[in-house]
């Protein structure tokens, strides 16, 4: 059975509809990344799970159960919100605590739970303190304990690392994803920055304006996306991608001929021809490109290369250039303005038709 | 499609039952004691004789007249005046804060025993403001309360000190949050006071001003007080503004008069309640 | 450029002190009457020629034709200013969280019919308040005067007590309620901690207005023992030969609470009800 069903769910605001029919289980245990950009309908989603928002049409179910007509307290779920929510009026003690005190917990029951929640996170030293006293960090883990001290069937996060800065976000990733390690809890996570989706996921859930795009491990979705959204939604920096006429075995875009893969697309045809930064190797021969910037990282070099500026092909069209992004590892002589030659493994481009966007082979 | 399951119709759910008891007490003192009253003083006011007998009524007409001076004059001098010490009081002097603690008490303070404070003070024989004038020029001083015209002026400024306190809290509040960069970055282009004030004061303050204007207006219809306790309407009820008339109709058991007087200053006073109300509900 | 320092001192004390002037004169006036002789009092001076805390004796002790219900009245005073500051505080409180916070269906129209109260003069609606306690038979009781001034304190206080609701913060209320909070729960371990310097500012306001209130009970009470001090003071005037310093005590007397309670609540007050005011 599984942890959270939901069935043909739709949403709208009086006559604006938001969400058109979303259809996806999630396991028990599993920990589950809504992301997509902002106004696809995540948050909406998570909300109307916890409660918060009234479902227009279809069901959730949470362990099988219908939930639809639950009030939140009754769904046994606890949520970390973006913004903490914490009582400003409260110590670290009695936030944790709280949902123990309205329904009139005995002591002992409480303070264990809050003992236990507090030592997971260590947030002992701080059990006295005030939200105000606290770091954007700690607030974060207070929060979290929180909802651990409900001891819920589902925990989910409504964005809850968007206002801490970025060094700290990188420690709280971890540290989230230690936490459900841990308690293997099942977890519905919201987000729009899809390198925590990529860290912190068992599956992800692409969404895009009210719809699933796609749903899949984060390689799955690296690997092979099934449409030009994912493709580049997921991945940073994002796929370079651009309009290519499908000729034989080959692509023709930029002034060159692009390699794809036997079996995809027809002749003639036009797709989005899409090949990650990292896919595209430098050599001494291939399509030739200029270097236009060269930022070295430290242990890589990321490149900003012109295609099809050349006009070596005698086509001096303007829409037959555009600047593509490769990656590579370690340091490269090249400067500005330089000539590079570009290769690629035909296996690696990603191929999607022109019109739908759906993935070709 | 599956709609049914979510929209069926619900049962009240407890917060809003809550939501709606609370409203209660509030909805109940309203009813009780604004619409029945103001549906009782509409029906009493009801007879057109009422408004014949208040055309006759040379109080009534006097009455309107130092009503509209009131308000007027009255109230734009207030204002104006709360607008310029808006300005003074944010000037940081420690004499100026000390000031400013001092200041409330016009209006922090009852206005029954300062307006008598005032009364005495104009009192003809042994009021201190005469009894100053004879002792530095040896000659009498008016007789302050006497005068219509004087009366009436008095009665004004005892409602702006009692008054104007209030407002200027308002404007600072408003001036306070002008930010300070917007004058240091004036001064630096060489603005003078009276252009820091045009362009950037002002326009800033022009809403809220407006906005105080109106509701003080509103506020000085209602104020019995300055005007009963320093003159009582004398001499010969030629002091009597539209919040006192009520009172002495009601006095010479003439209710539907009152009541009437009242409606009168209807379509005046309905058109500045409602621009107040699209300035402030939200 | 000193010059330019003291022309901007010289200013702003030509500004201040006709200010300071203007703003205490009738308040020492009525202090020297205070503490001045029943015929020094009358005599003009600027101080009293002997200084005497009398008038204050008489007073207390009630020693004085006008006075000798001086302590019930203050009592009466006391009373209804409490129990108006009170009431009001409750109605508003509850009225304004089911606005704000439970978002109550009608909730704007409530509102809206507050502020229209708010802006009634109140002396226009006291002729008909007067005639309508007479109906209900609330006169000569306290609780006419009572709930008349709950009635035309409320309004403004349930719009301050909103403006300051709207700016808490909308999730706190989502976590409570995931949390287990029913309504009730919310309103007593939430909202309310929350609320207390605002509820000071109203609770405040509510029983100044009420303290100082003339008009009102001025129409509505008449037994000389339900008096309540404004309007004692006020019947001091009808007579001719009125002992003018015992009533200006008296009065220095009534004015020293709300003055006192002013000053000690000024830092709830001042935000409290200018919150509204300006829209940050």
């Amino acid at each position: 059975m599984a942890a959270v069903t939901f069935k043909d769910i739709h949403k709208a605001y009086g006559k604006v509809k938001v969400i058109h029919g979303i259809n996806f289980d999630i396991g028990s245990g599993e920990f589950v990344v809504l992301v997509g950009p902002s106004g696809c309908g995540k948050s909406t989603l998570l909300r109307m799970l916890a409660g918060l928002e009234e479902i227009s049409g279809g069901e959730i179910l949470i362990n099988g159960k219908v939930v639809n007509d639950l009030e939140s307290k009754d769904r046994d779920i606890a949520m970390v919100f973006q913004s903490y929510a914490l009582y400003p009026h409260m110590t670290v003690r009695e936030n944790m605590g709280f949902s123990l005190r309205l329904r009139n917990a005995d002591k002992k029951t409480t303070s264990d739970r809050v003992a236990n929640a507090s030592r997971i996170l260590n947030l002992d030293p701080l059990l006295d303190r005030f939200p105000r006293e606290l770091s954007g960090g700690q607030r974060q883990r207070v929060a979290m304990g929180r909802a651990i001290v409900r001891d819920p069937k589902v925990f989910l996060f409504d964005e809850p690392l968007s206002n801490l800065d970025a060094k700290l976000r990188v420690a709280m990733r971890a540290e989230i994803k230690a936490l459900h390690q841990r308690l293997k809890t099942t977890t519905v996570y919201v987000t729009h920055d899809q390198i925590e989706a990529m860290t912190m996921a068992d599956r992800i859930v692409v969404m895009h304006d009210g719809i699933v795009e796609q749903i899949g491990t984060p390689l799955e979705l690296f690997d092979r996306p099934g449409n030009l959204f994912v493709a580049q939604f997921i991945g940073s920096p994002s796929m370079n991608v651009f309009k290519a006429q499908v000729r034989g075995r080959q692509a023709s875009a930029l002034g060159a001929l692009w390699p794809l893969a036997p079996g995809v697309g027809h002749e003639g045809q036009t797709v989005d021809y899409g090949i990650r930064p990292t896919d595209l190797v430098l050599g001494e021969t291939g399509i030739p490109a200029k270097v236009v910037v060269v930022e070295p990282t430290g242990a890589e070099t990321e490149l900003l290369v012109q295609v099809g500026a050349l006009g070596q092909s005698g086509e001096s069209d303007q829409t037959q250039t555009q600047t593509l992004v490769v990656v590579m590892h370690g340091r490269t002589a090249a400067r500005p303005d330089d000539t590079v030659y570009l290769n690629l493994d035909a296996h690696k481009a990603h191929v999607f038709d022109g019109a739908s966007g759906a993935r070709l082979g | 499609m599956s709609v049914a399951a979510s929209v069926r119709p619900k049962a009240l759910t407890s917060w809003e039952l809550w939501g709606r008891l609370m409203v209660v007490p509030y909805l109940v003192i309203f009813v009780v004691f604004v619409v029945y009253p103001v549906v009782y003083g509409l029906w009493l006011a009801r007879d057109p004789q009422n408004y014949v007998k208040l055309a006759e009524d040379p109080v009534f007409f006097r009455t309107a007249i130092n009503t509209f001076v009131f308000l007027v004059v009255g109230v734009n001098i207030k204002l104006a005046v709360a607008l310029g010490l808006a300005g003074f009081f944010v000037t940081s002097r420690w004499w100026i804060k000390v000031l400013s603690l001092l200041f409330i008490l016009p209006w922090a303070v009852p206005s029954i025993p300062t307006i008598l404070s005032v009364r005495f003070m104009l009192n003809p024989e042994w009021g201190v403001i005469n009894t100053t004038i004879f002792k530095l020029t040896g000659l009498d001083g008016p007789n302050w309360l006497n005068d219509p015209t004087l009366a009436l002026t008095l009665s004004i400024l005892m409602h702006i000190w009692k008054s104007l306190p209030f407002w200027t809290l308002i404007l600072i509040a408003g001036r306070l949050s002008i930010p300070t960069e917007q004058y240091e970055a004036a001064s630096v282009d060489g603005a003078t006071s009276w252009q820091k004030f045009r362009f950037i004061t002002w326009p800033s303050m022009k809403g809220l001003y407006f906005t105080s204007l109106l509701l003080s207006m509103i506020f000085t219809l209602g104020d019995f007080n300055s005007v009963y306790l320093l003159t009582g309407g004398s001499p010969a009820d030629l002091t009597h503004v539209l919040a006192t008339l009520g009172i002495r109709y009601l006095r010479l058991d003439q209710i539907e008069l009152a009541m009437a007087s009242i409606v009168v200053a209807l379509p005046f006073v309905l058109p500045l309640v409602y621009v107040m109300m699209k300035r402030l509900s939200k | 450029m000193k010059w330019k320092a003291i022309a901007t001192e010289t200013k702003l004390l030509l500004v201040g002190i006709p200010v300071f002037l203007w703003t205490m004169i009738p308040i020492y006036h009525l202090f020297l009457f205070a503490i001045s002789e029943r015929d020094s009092a009358t005599s003009g001076r600027l101080w009293p020629k002997n200084p005497t805390l009398q008038n204050f004796e008489t007073v207390f002790g009630q020693k004085h034709f006008y006075l000798t219900h001086f302590w019930q009245q203050l009592g009466n005073s006391l009373l209804i200013a409490v129990a108006v500051g009170a009431l009001t505080l409750f109605v508003a409180t509850c009225a304004a969280f089911a606005i704000s916070r439970l978002k109550v269906r009608g909730g704007r129209t409530v509102m809206n019919l507050a502020l229209f109260t708010y802006f009634i003069p109140a002396a226009f609606l006291a002729v008909p308040m007067y005639k309508t306690m007479s109906n209900y038979g609330l006169l000569n009781n306290r609780w006419s005067l009572i709930l008349a001034m709950v009635t035309i304190a409320a309004p403004y206080c349930i719009w301050v007590l909103k403006q300051a609701s709207d700016k808490l913060p909308w999730e706190l209320d989502e976590a409570a309620r995931m949390d287990g909070a029913t309504a009730l729960q919310l309103f007593r371990l939430v909202y309310l901690p929350l609320m207390v310097p605002s509820l000071v500012a109203v609770g405040t306001y509510s029983l100044l207005l009420a303290w100082n209130e003339y008009l009102y009970g001025f129409l509505l009470l008449s037994k000389e023992t339900d008096l309540t001090l404004a309007v004692a003071l006020g019947n001091f005037l009808s007579a001719d030969d009125s002992p003018w310093e015992l009533l200006m005590a008296t009065g220095f007397i009534y004015a020293l609470p709300p003055a006192a309670i002013y000053y000690a609540f000024k830092r709830y007050m001042v935000s409290g009800l200018t919150a509204g005011a300006v829209k940050s």
